[in-house]
């Protein structure tokens, strides 16, 4: 297992390597430079060319990216031209919010979605197959911004239930109850999509794992229906769920660009939004192999569950 | 392995322990204490160190942790005693004299004096200066008529430049000219961004990044002490949720309110303060090729877009309709005489008759936000559904704001007819100097990107630029006013009044025509 | 085509969704000659008109634009988007996934490794990063929504092709000569094209949805256009003050994406021949009971005494007769068989004793199991639960996909133990140990700790016979249980089950279609054909003299040692469908010596008390 570890995360290298080259080509095509990003209106010809110069932009590309991928290598992510500070401060200071944020969204979609999915293949064409499709199917049809939106009216504008926005309280939070207070929100409305991918998906792997003869078997055997549907047809329905896991991962990984723009979420996702806009190439090199190795990564974990869960997947 | 041991119960259980955890275990909403102010500003600052930064959001904070040498006088544009208490200037207008405030020392201890002005100066204007590298700077040429700083004594600091400047003093007082602690910089290099000191009412205290930036009020503050103990200042980008904030409590004191949301703060518990400033929203029309080439088209989009429209319901009269290049702000500089073009598309029409423009189809460069540019989308839209109503036949092409700047700024020939623009100065030469002479060409490093050349207003502008003498200055000003105006490179659309929204526990908010955020007097409850 | 549409509408849901869609699709069709306001005029003095304002049926926007002409236009371009994007994903993804599972190899590797490349590149900061590239437009939003899904199409198809690649009907094109651009097309696509049209199907709804999402990020069409993500993008500054302008474009994207979701599913059920069978449905824990007649009154025959029994299939509006008023019984120490074909119902009828037949789509109609005198029909499910595996077990047929394949077997069995015995861990390992010792398993203290897929045919039989056993029960229900066995092993089978029932006076339901096996192991032996019994005696008479011609066509059937096996198939003709069976007697259509009165009228089981028969024309007469 260890060496088949190892060797997933070798094989990632030419994946990210990859992914930074695409990146560095797509910005290469993007028109306008950070230099007028930083000068806004005063972006006289003149003036750009002087700030190019100063922040080292008057290199060739592929110079640029060499320079880059060598100073990577040995940890220097580089600074950001729009942020004006080492890439990987911000990124380490941004990361741990994405990473709870879609953690939070990604255990509440799993959870949710698979249970919604099992107790609708459960109850097939009963009231709570019906009532669960129908709010699944609500799920993903409203886009994740409209519904934050929505949300942050009612629960915290309204009811003044709970935070507009921000990770921690401004004054008197920074404990974990009230990051809790302001996860709920952000976390739901990321995982509102996800969990109905996943719910209607555990409801036909359900469906279909329920029909296995050794289902039959466990009931012929005496087992508690309970434990036949949350044992036995579980587990084996889990193993054509957990890839869809490894995907809906990167999905809410996306989605969280929304949700960090409505919720004000200090994460990675709007960093690489104003990144982008801002032309800070720098920055969304560096952001971008943190988020594609956290994808990379969890789809290595989402492997490894897999062959852990199903013992004829050779490792 | 055994099978799995959840039940259904369990799972139910925990589900809800999370919830009541988070959802319950919260006590009312904390209101924001007193005494400490929260501001939610509309983007993340990309740093405090005022030589490095460019965006009005930014400033927002450092006029409150920095002071200039000068500053703008309350209520007005024009230049008073900041840092330095007085002022000399030679009969040539080449050599400033500054006498510096007594006692004033930065946040970190050190004495604020003539070589720290000088340190200044040299950081941002000299490549061989050793904390040159702490850059970029990318306003530096504000003051690229300055020839070198000396030190005289320890208060007293000399200037000269290149050759007379009107502008100088107006740009000392701008942001760009606040004054850091040479001894910070030392110490934290390129860093010294994120650990900033000044002199200013309040000092840095801490920048949470992404979530906040907080000062506390400066107890060795030379002047009056600040009205509260620290001012948070919070970047929420998106306006919606900025206004939702301010709904729920959770900021003071909201700037750039969008129009839409205004009447959600028409309530006892909010109040709304507004000031005109020294802004320009226009329309680029591009004078070297197409219809707009001839002057009576130009005139005939003028006439043909309903600026009331604009101005009173896409912007929810958060604007003025303009009437010429110059914002009625710069008080002195402004011809009062000027009337916008009136709403008259029939006039309009006529124009375009005699021009033979019927039908012209015309490309406009529209933008989707950006400093100082309002609505764009909505304003562009409404434009062109007015250009339509006269028999234009307009399209858009929208850019994102650095796209678009990079579309706009080398010029529309070849590509566009018009474009939207909006610029914000504080003073009445910079708009002018650089859109509309003859030599602000793009291709001569200007931004006169449609190309509009007459020749009187460039003597006018040239003239302006080198008068010292503020009466002659107003003369030339108000003279280009009425020229620009009837030839009409462009479309005069609004100047925004500046707005905030504060909750009823904030008091003493005013702000100013320059745009900035002055703090130090505010009181929060 | 018709029987599609019949299943599809079969579906509510689907049905819903489809009226909702084409109901929206005619209307984007008919929209420009409706008498609609201009959609880009403004009128700023009337912005925010709230719905149901005179002249502004869904009011107005921020520019004072009719909400109601912007809506339907802009549905109109968002469906052409949505729908174009999907097909220019589902083109390129596919042909990408189709090519890489096809060729495989390095080809594959390299492929896939590009698209794993995209697809941990967050697809928003991607689709960002290409509108930002090409510049603004509707056109290149499409482009960027399009590029984006490629990857998902490519992966989706790549795992079908990869399957398909393998199949005999490809090696044979390819054997034949065709070209791999041909095999590709004419072979390989037919076959993914449901994969795709399923795929695309869900895409639309989630191209619109992403449009959308561009539009809030600032990228989408050009004003004054409307397609519905920038109507959503637009309202959003006035979403606190005015949100009806949002709602409004949001309404329209939700019911799009729903009946186009709804659609989509009932297309994917409707395509996927198992529901059609029926077999999609899930089953209930216990078997549907709905016997309509008089349950038969308890008679003292035997430990287990089935009565009458009648299991049906219920599948749309046809009913499978599968078990038709079947009467069986079996003492303790005694070895019943019940033989006949495939779908002549003995296995229904074996698994209806523990109510284990698939419901749905399988009810028991009629009869009664009597369980020493307890009617199990009427039981409790949980009172049925602790006599399933306790008093009477199964042995099933192909333990390959009846052990659970991601348990261990020793595990299985212990949950066996401890489903009706509350006993520590150890101690249940100790009997599973115990209990493969008992099935002649070698090394069981090692075996226990196989998965299924590690264990040899034989073995793994075993150890459903093992798990049969763990209980003690009386009764045995062993359903074709040596059936995918080779006859060494298969020998060895039935007489550890022969010595087990002589060992422990265990009664035996022996359920097969070999007449070979019955005669090893059985004292007595039911034919069933057609869900009712035919012939019913002792083993001994009956391969003597069969009396029915069905049974001794049975019996020219068995096997005989070394001589390989003899399919059924000897018999000509199939057995009939019962959902549509004839009056008479089932087999007369194949029958060499059927007369007309053969298929007429009900014909009786008649006989000695040990000995009966359901046939006119018996090979033998019963005295």
């Amino acid at each position: 297992m260890g060496a088949y570890i190892l060797k997933r995360l070798i094989s990632a290298v030419p994946v990210l390597l990859g992914i930074t080259i695409i990146v560095f080509l797509i910005m290469a095509m993007i028109p306008g430079d950070p230099a007028t990003a930083i000068l806004g209106s005063y972006a006289t010809p003149e003036n750009v060319e002087k700030l190019n110069r100063d922040l080292g932009l008057d290199q060739p590309l592929i110079n640029r990216y060499f320079i880059w991928l060598g100073n990577m290598l040995t940890g220097d992510f580089g600074r950001s031209y729009s942020l004006n500070r080492p890439v990987l401060d911000e990124i380490l200071d941004r990361f741990n919010a994405t990473l709870i944020l879609a953690g939070v969204s990604f255990v509440m979609c799993s959870v949710l979605g698979i249970l919604a999915g099992v107790v609708s293949a459960t109850r097939q064409y009963g009231f709570a197959d019906k009532a669960i499709t129908f709010i699944v199917l609500i799920g993903i049809s409203v886009p994740s911004f409209f519904l934050g939106m929505m949300m942050i009216l009612l629960f915290a504008v309204n009811l003044r239930l709970l935070p507009v926005s921000g990770m921690y309280a401004i004054y008197g939070g920074g404990d974990l109850p009230d990051l809790a207070r302001h996860l709920i929100m952000p976390a739901t409305a990321l995982a509102v999509v996800a969990t109905g991918v996943i719910a209607r998906l555990s409801r036909s792997a359900m469906l279909e794992v329920l029909r296995q003869d050794y289902i039959r078997t466990a009931r012929a055997k005496g087992v508690d229906e309970r434990r036949v549907i949350m044992g036995h047809a579980l587990r084996a329905a889990m193993v054509s769920i957990i890839p869809v896991l490894g995907i809906q991962a990167g999905f809410v990984l996306s989605g969280s660009v929304y949700i960090e723009i409505v919720f004000q979420w200090p994460g990675v996702g709007r960093m690489l939004v104003d990144a982008i806009l801002k032309r800070d190439i720098i920055l969304v090199q560096g952001g971008v192999v943190f988020v594609a190795g956290a994808y990379v990564f969890f789809n290595i974990v989402v492997d490894v569950a897999q062959s852990l869960l199903d013992p004829r997947i050779k490792t | 392995m055994k099978p799995f041991e959840w039940t259904r119960r369990s799972l139910f259980a925990a589900v809800a322990g999370v919830a009541l955890a988070a959802g319950l275990g919260a006590p009312a909403l904390a209101q924001t204490p007193p005494g400490v102010l929260v501001v939610g500003q509309i983007a993340e600052p990309k740093s405090l160190d005022p030589a490095a930064v460019t965006a009005v959001n930014d400033f927002r904070i450092l006029v409150n942790l920095y002071e200039g040498l000068l500053r703008y006088q309350p209520g007005t544009l024009e230049v008073g005693p900041g840092l330095a208490e007085s002022w000399d200037v030679s009969e040539d207008g080449t050599v400033y004299t500054f006498h510096l405030r007594d006692g004033v020392m930065f946040h970190d201890g050190t004495p604020f004096n003539a070589e720290a002005v000088k340190f200044n100066f040299d950081r941002m204007l000299n490549e061989d200066h050793p904390y040159h590298n702490t850059g970029p700077f990318p306003l530096a040429f504000y003051f690229s008529s300055i020839a070198s700083t000396e030190v005289v004594d320890d208060l007293t600091v000399q200037i000269t430049l290149n050759a007379p400047y009107a502008p100088f003093l107006s740009n000392l007082a701008y942001p760009t000219g606040l004054m850091v602690s040479p001894s910070a910089v030392m110490e934290h290099g390129a860093d010294f961004g994120r650990n900033p000191a000044g002199t200013g009412p309040f000092k840095f205290a801490e920048w949470r990044s992404n979530e906040a930036v907080v000062i506390e009020k400066n107890p060795d503050y030379w002047g009056d002490p600040a009205g509260t103990d620290a001012v948070v200042f919070r970047p929420i980008t998106d306006a919606n949720t900025r206004v939702a904030e301010m709904l729920a409590g959770g900021i003071d004191l909201m700037v750039e309110v969008p129009p839409t949301a205004l009447s959600e703060f028409q309530g006892e518990s909010f109040s709304v303060v507004e000031q005109a400033g020294p802004h320009l929203w226009f329309l680029i029309l591009n004078a070297k090729e197409g219809p707009f080439a001839d002057k009576l088209v130009r005139q005939a989009a003028n006439y043909a877009i309903n600026k009331d429209a604009i101005v009173n319901d896409v912007l929810e009269g958060t604007a003025e309709v303009a009437a010429g290049p110059t914002p009625p702000a710069f008080t002195w500089a402004y011809d009062e005489s000027l009337a916008p073009y009136p709403y008259d598309p029939d006039k309009a029409r006529e124009l375009i008759a005699e021009a033979g423009a019927e039908g012209a189809e015309l490309t406009f460069y529209v933008t989707e936000g950006g400093s100082g540019m309002l609505d764009p989308i909505p304003m562009g839209t409404a434009i062109q559904a007015d250009l339509n109503a006269v028999g234009f036949d307009v399209k858009i092409e929208t850019y994102e704001w650095n796209t678009f700047l990079g579309e706009v700024n080398p010029g529309l020939e070849g590509k566009a007819d018009m474009a939207e623009m909006a610029w914000m100065t504080n003073d009445p030469d910079t708009l002018p100097f650089l859109a509309l002479r003859t030599a602000a060409w793009p291709d001569q490093g200007g931004f006169n990107s449609g190309y509009y050349s007459n020749p009187e207003v460039d003597a006018l502008l040239e003239a302006a630029q080198t008068a010292t003498d503020l009466d002659e200055r107003a003369a030339l000003y108000k003279e280009m006013q009425q020229i620009v105006h009837d030839d009409a490179p462009w479309v005069f659309v609004a100047n925004w009044k500046q707005n905030a929204v504060t909750s009823d526990k904030v008091e003493n908010l005013t702000l100013e025509p320059s745009f900035l955020l002055y703090l130090e007097d505010v009181v929060k409850n | 085509m018709t029987t599609f549409l019949k299943l599809l509408f079969r579906n509510r849901l689907a049905a819903v969704g489809a009226v909702v869609l084409a109901a929206i699709l005619l209307l984007a069709l008919i929209t420009p000659i409706l008498p609609l306001a201009d959609p880009d005029v403004t009128a700023t003095a009337d912005r925010f008109q709230r719905p149901f304002s005179t002249g502004h049926l869904l009011g107005t926007d921020h520019l004072g634009r009719d909400l109601l002409s912007r809506l339907l236009w802009g549905t109109r371009l968002s469906l052409a988007v949505g729908i174009v994007a999907a097909l220019v994903a589902a083109t390129i993804g596919s042909g990408i996934g189709i090519v890489a599972g096809y060729f495989g190899g390095r080809t594959d590797n390299i492929i896939m490794r590009g698209v794993d490349m995209l697809m941990a590149f967050p697809y928003i900061l991607l689709a960002l990063a290409i509108v930002a590239a090409l510049g603004p437009g509707l056109m290149n939003a499409l482009i960027a929504v399009a590029a984006v899904n490629i990857p998902f199409f490519a992966r989706n198809i790549r795992g079908v092709t990869v399957g398909l690649a393998g199949r005999e009907f490809i090696d044979a094109a390819r054997l034949a000569g065709m070209g791999h651009t041909r095999i590709i097309l004419t072979e390989l696509l037919p076959n993914v094209l449901s994969t795709i049209v399923i795929a695309m199907s869900t895409t639309v709804g989630w191209m619109i949805l992403e449009t959308a999402g561009l539009s809030f990020l600032g990228l989408g069409s050009q004003p004054p256009q409307a397609d519905l993500g920038s109507m959503l993008g637009e309202a959003r500054s006035a979403l606190i003050t005015n949100p009806h302008t949002s709602v409004v474009p949001g309404i329209m994207i939700f019911l799009i994406v729903m009946s186009i979701n709804l659609l989509g599913d009932g297309v994917r059920d409707a395509l996927d021949p198992r529901l059609r069978s029926g077999a999609l449905t899930r089953p209930r824990a216990v078997t549907l009971v709905d016997r309509r007649g008089n349950v038969p009154h308890a008679d003292q025959k035997g430990l287990l005494n089935i009565q009458q029994l009648e299991t049906q299939f219920h599948v749309g509006p046809r009913v499978y007769r599968a078990v038709n008023k079947v009467s069986l019984h079996v003492n303790p120490g005694e070895a019943l068989g019940v033989i006949g074909e495939s779908g002549s119902g003995k296995s229904v009828t074996a698994l209806s004793v523990m109510g284990l037949v698939a419901s749905p789509p399988g009810v028991i109609t009629g009869g009664a199991v009597r369980y020493e005198g307890e009617d199990l029909l009427a039981a409790s499910y949980d009172s049925l639960r602790r006599k399933r595996g306790n008093n009477v077990a199964y042995i099933f047929q192909d333990p390959l996909s009846t052990l659970h394949p991601l348990y261990r077997v020793g595990d299985q069995l212990i949950e066996a133990i401890q489903a009706h015995h509350k006993v520590p861990d150890a101690e249940a390992k100790a009997r599973a140990i115990e209990l493969l010792k008992a099935v002649r398993i070698p090394n069981p203290e090692s075996r226990i700790r196989n998965f299924p897929h590690e264990m040899s045919g034989g073995m793994r039989q075993r150890v459903g016979i093992a798990m049969a056993l763990a209980n003690d029960p009386d009764v045995i229900i062993a359903d074709e249980p040596t059936t995918a066995l080779d006859v060494t092993v298969q020998a060895q089978i039935l007489s550890l089950l022969d010595d087990l029932r002589r060992e422990r006076g265990l009664a035996i339901i022996f359920i097969t279609h070999d007449f070979g096996v019955v005669a090893q192991l059985c004292d007595r032996v039911a034919v069933m054909y057609a869900g009712r019994i035919v012939e019913e005696g002792p083993t001994a008479t009956i391969l003597e003299h069969p009396a029915h011609p069905y049974t001794k066509r049975l019996m020219a059937c068995v096997p005989e040692l070394g001589g390989g096996k003899r399919e059924l198939a000897a018999i000509p003709g199939l057995p009939p469908v019962v959902s549509d069976l004839p009056p008479g007697c089932a087999f007369a259509p194949r029958c060499t010596k059927a007369t007309e009165a053969c298929q007429q009228g009900e014909i009786d089981l008649a006989g000695t008390a040990t000995h009966t028969v359901r046939c006119i024309h018996p090979e033998e007469e019963l005295a």
